[in-house]
């Protein structure tokens, strides 16, 4: 296929974004992540696409829904294109004015900004329903959206402390704009107004995980009951005490 | 290729090398990564061992990760942590029970072993051969004889 | 009593036609939503009292039949005797004593009770005199308002399951997928894709099951007509979905009913009850080794629901949101497996498609649009109800032909046609052939039949304000053109209406639909400005002079016109004074009334009321 009028190769079952990035073509896709399947909401990677049988007729698709076929012409950068991201963009700081990093993105594309009304329930949320879909497909589902349409928000159910977050913080740490915010004090970490304690290495105290993620992966994959009880560094110093009992072993063994 | 690192705590004279050329091999914006290597006290008299991940088998960290981002390349055999897979949870930097899976604060990220593609530079710089980069095949020969 | 072969059938047939010959005159009562909301049940009532009370030769309240919507819903309550085919409109609770003794008993017809033609002034006894009926063909509506609502041997009596029969029995699956090709059928819920191909290409696909859905979600505001067909004659559907399947190799269906429609529900779960019972519908259909099962899955209040991946999702449990149709859903759709998904009005026209042959179905209507349509004709227009016209009939002919022309005379503004994601045509269009392509043509759409007549009392602004609030609302907020776009382009509307726009407005409202169009992910927010592009398109000026001279010619928009009292027709009743919610309005007993405009908000109360037309609005 072509891209910007380069021939490229890609694999059957790839999306376009993939192959579009392996160019080396950078385009926003504000809402795709690797860890989950594509969803198509903010319509920033959005491209036009036409194929020599179509006889001129284009069509303008999201390249992370989109598979890839023989013979596809993609044009990444059209004017058509970017006027849509542009007006993406200005809606979007329409409704998150205060957040830099789409200010950020909209200076980008020339927006300082946004041509509407500030819209009246305005936060930093853009909806790209990564945390929600990230934390599905971690298997936890704590958190989804709530309501429909201008009035949609992310949340726990009942908006109450959700019963089946563990604090694992995947959602705050993959928020584009983020906006979820958490708080690490002393032994505890509170997220959606629920509190966790982590868990302190029995060697040196330092704090890892919180104990309900560790529970929910020592069920979910078959661990032992006290998998987690040392840290990282502990167990690199232990390691290296186990390969130096087997080296000093062999020492006196071969000398 | 197929291969794995041989560690030979009984070569490693300590000298950090190896953890300099990870650092450095793994830069990014001109600042030098977390090293994926760690020369650490063996315990005994001028012993040192440098304890890097070992590409199990039955890894744990694989096991441990909720979204699928540490998968084994064929090609070099080694368990790579794919960043843009990860969800940044930590579980693989908990599960870990030689402690190689490491979170690159500076970068916000975390980091493991990959073998630098095929050649990793920590046994190309080390002096004393300490760290070989070995096909299965041959590593599985050397045991058995 | 299961009915295990075409024969056994066609004997069944023949029984239900001469227990129903038992009582050769008949009375039917129209129980289609727009009657009922009239007062019809208490009619339904009456009659039954009476009729158990009083012994009539020939004639009992089994001769009795509550049916789904006649269609002249403006007229009703409706009666209708048949066979002579006298139609009383406008019944009430007292006529019906009337109506069982003069017309039942000595086939006398009640003159009063008789539509008025308004062009001639001339009553007219029986509706197939009325223009309003004789101009349509009814091929979907063929059973609606003639027939017990729920009843099977009716619906056998007058040919029911036919069709089915003939297609288990005497056709493959490929022969029933051929006539539907030849008959041209095209959806009829708005999308206009040719059914047959759609069955084909979801019949070869390996991937098993196969699912066959019917989308009686009908979310269009003012748009009624899948709902009389749900309640009306449940078993119509049936048969038709079991057609599909059997084309397309499914054994298991689902009817997607909004949540709106309680009776249509009940109405379906009782057909699917007594076509189970008769043994066609479920294990070994009629005798053959085709099984297929249907279940109701209702719906939770959303329009976007009706977009056929939201709905599949729906069923399936999940949140309703659409998703990028890259890989339609015949391919991959309830629970990832082939799916056809089709609307209740394709569903009905299937039966009779594959009774008289594909054919047949394709002489009507146009080359390109073939058959029937079902239009829900409302808003200021003399004859509003339900009606079924062949495609190619203009809109001239449906609005004044059968519609009756504009109330009171008023001149005719525009029409809008397809609901929200349709657009608004004016006088010169009305020549206009009704059918899938001609009116995207002009703008607009066919969609799934509504068709809202407007006079020269309505704003367009303010006809694409409403209908932006509304898809607003009804957006899933998936993605962000549609969720965030809408939202604005009404706000920039709200601003035309109150005069606080600028041209420069204008000119961004219509930047910001074009990119909507390109970036929605979904037919909603894709055909969402299309109340406005519509409007601004043909009444241009109409916003500009709301936007320049901060004006409403239509007398509409609030913010710009203002409530008078007329000197000369007042005739101080002080009927206003008591509605006025603002006390707005003084004045005394047979003395003129005058409104402080400072109080007014131009709510209309007081211009409802005033029987002397003195109200002025400028």
């Amino acid at each position: 296929m072509t891209i910007n009028g380069k021939i490229c190769k890609a694999e059957e079952g790839e999306m376009l974004l993939a192959v579009i990035r392996r160019q080396g073509i950078d385009i926003p896709a504000l809402c795709d992540h690797g860890a989950v399947e594509p969803f198509g909401a903010c319509r920033l990677c959005m491209v036009e696409i036409t194929k020599e049988s179509w006889d001129g007729w284009k069509k303008h698709v999201t390249s992370c829904l989109y598979p890839v076929e023989e013979g596809l012409i993609v044009q990444t950068h059209t004017d058509k294109v970017i006027e849509l991201r542009k007006t993406v963009l200005d809606l979007q700081l329409a409704r998150c004015p205060g957040s830099p990093e789409i200010q950020q993105l909209a200076a980008e594309y020339g927006i300082t900004q946004t041509s509407f009304e500030e819209t009246i329930d305005s936060d930093n949320c853009i909806l790209c329903g990564l945390c929600t879909r990230i934390c599905e497909e971690m298997g936890f589902a704590a958190i989804s959206t709530i309501g429909r349409g201008h009035l949609k928000e992310v949340g726990p159910p009942l908006k109450e402390p959700p019963p089946d977050c563990v604090g694992c913080l995947a959602c705050a740490q993959n928020c584009p704009t983020h906006v979820i915010p958490y708080e690490d004090e002393g032994i505890y970490r509170t997220i959606w107004d629920k509190k966790f304690e982590r868990i302190q290495c029995s060697k040196c105290g330092k704090l890892g995980i919180t104990k309900d993620f560790a529970e929910a992966l020592i069920k979910m994959r078959g661990l032992g009951e006290d998998y987690f009880d040392i840290c990282d560094e502990c167990r690199r110093k232990e390691t290296a005490l186990t390969m130096g009992r087997i080296s000093q072993w062999e020492r006196e063994v071969v000398e | 290729m197929d291969a794995r690192l041989i560690v030979k705590p009984n070569l490693c004279i300590g000298c950090r090398t190896c953890e300099l050329a990870c650092a450095f091999a793994h830069s990014e914006n001109g600042k030098p990564g977390r090293s994926r290597i760690y020369p650490l006290d063996g315990g005994f008299k001028e012993m040192w061992t440098p304890v890097v991940c070992l590409q199990c088998e039955e890894a744990a960290c694989v096991k441990s990760c909720l979204v699928n981002a540490l998968r084994r390349n064929p090609d070099t055999g080694a368990i790579e942590l794919h960043q843009d897979i990860c969800v940044k949870c930590g579980a693989c930097e908990a599960a870990c029970p030689f402690g190689c899976t490491l979170h690159d604060t500076q970068h916000d990220k975390y980091v493991k072993c990959d073998l630098c593609k095929g050649d990793p530079v920590c046994a190309h710089f080390c002096p004393t051969k300490a760290l070989v980069y070995e096909p299965i095949k041959v590593a599985k020969a050397r045991k058995a004889g | 009593m299961r009915i295990t072969s075409p024969q056994q059938l066609e004997k069944l047939r023949k029984e239900c036609i001469a227990r129903l010959d038992k009582f050769p005159r008949k009375v039917l009562i129209c129980c289609g939503p727009g009657c009922l909301a009239s007062g019809a049940q208490k009619i339904v009532d009456e009659f039954k009292k009476k009729l158990k009370s009083k012994r009539i030769k020939n004639f009992s309240v089994e001769a009795m039949k509550e049916t789904g919507c006649h269609g002249f819903c403006e007229q009703g309550p409706l009666v209708v005797i048949e066979p002579d085919g006298t139609f009383y409109t406008k019944v009430k609770v007292k006529d019906v004593d009337e109506i069982i003794d003069k017309t039942i008993r000595n086939e006398e017809v009640i003159e009063r009770l008789l539509y008025k033609d308004p062009k001639t002034g001339n009553k007219i006894e029986k509706y197939s005199d009325i223009p309003f009926y004789a101009k349509q063909t009814r091929i979907a509506l063929r059973n609606v308002g003639k027939i017990n609502q729920c009843d099977i041997d009716e619906y056998i009596a007058t040919g029911g399951y036919k069709g089915m029969a003939k297609a288990l029995t005497k056709m493959k699956p490929k022969d029933v997928i051929e006539q539907v090709k030849k008959s041209g059928l095209r959806g009829r819920g708005g999308g206009g894709f040719p059914t047959g191909r759609k069955w084909e290409s979801c019949a070869v696909l390996e991937e098993q099951p196969h699912y066959v859905i019917c989308n009686g979600d009908e979310g269009d505001p003012g748009a009624f007509m899948d709902r009389v067909i749900m309640e009306g004659d449940p078993h119509t559907v049936l048969e038709g979905m079991i057609i599909a399947a059997y084309a397309v190799g499914a054994n298991e269906g689902y009817i997607y009913v909004r949540e709106e429609y309680p009776l249509a529900v009940i109405n379906l779960q009782k057909a699917i009850e007594q076509t189970t019972e008769y043994g066609l519908l479920g294990d070994g259909i009629l005798g053959t080794d085709f099984n297929f099962q249907i279940k109701i899955s209702r719906g939770g209040g959303a329009f976007v629901c009706g977009e056929s991946s939201a709905l599949m999702k729906s069923v399936a449990g999940e949140v309703g949101e659409p998703r990028a149709k890259y890989i339609r859903s015949v391919q991959k759709g309830l629970f990832d497996k082939p799916t056809v998904l089709n609307n209740v009005e394709s569903y009905a026209n299937v039966p009779v498609i594959i009774d008289r042959g594909g054919d047949w179905f394709a002489k009507i209507g146009t080359s390109t649009s073939t058959g029937t349509k079902a239009f829900s004709l409302v808003g200021k227009v003399r004859n509003s109800g339900l009606i079924e016209v062949p495609m190619g009939t203009t809109l001239r002919e449906i609005i004044y032909d059968i519609g009756g022309g504009l109330q009171n005379d008023r001149p005719f503004k525009a029409v809008q046609t397809g609901g929200p994601s349709g657009g608004c045509l004016p006088a010169d269009k009305l020549d206009l052939s009704v059918d899938f392509d001609t009116l995207t043509k002009a703008g607009s759409m066919m969609g799934s039949g509504g068709m809202i007549v407007m006079d020269d009392r309505t704003c367009v602004v303010d006809v694409a304000k409403y209908f932006l609030a509304f898809l607003n609302n009804e957006s899933c907020g998936k993605c962000v053109p549609c969720r965030e776009g809408l939202y604005q382009l009404h706000a920039l509307a709200v601003k035309v209406s109150e005069g606080r726009a600028t041209e420069d407005d204008l000119e961004l409202m219509e930047k910001l639909s074009e990119n909507i169009v390109l970036g929605s992910l979904c037919g909603l927010g894709k055909s969402g400005p299309n109340p406005f592009l519509s409007t601004v398109m043909y009444f241009r000026d109409e916003y500009l002079e709301h936007i320049r001279d901060k004006k409403c010619s239509a007398g509409v928009c609030r913010a710009l016109i203002t409530y008078e009292i007329d000197e000369e027709l007042c005739d101080g009743c002080m009927a206003c004074i008591g509605v006025c919610p603002h006390d707005a309005i003084t004045g005394a007993k047979k003395k003129l009334h005058t409104i402080d405009k400072s109080l007014c908000d131009r709510c209309g109360a007081c211009y409802a009321v005033c029987q002397r037309n003195a109200i002025k609005i400028l």
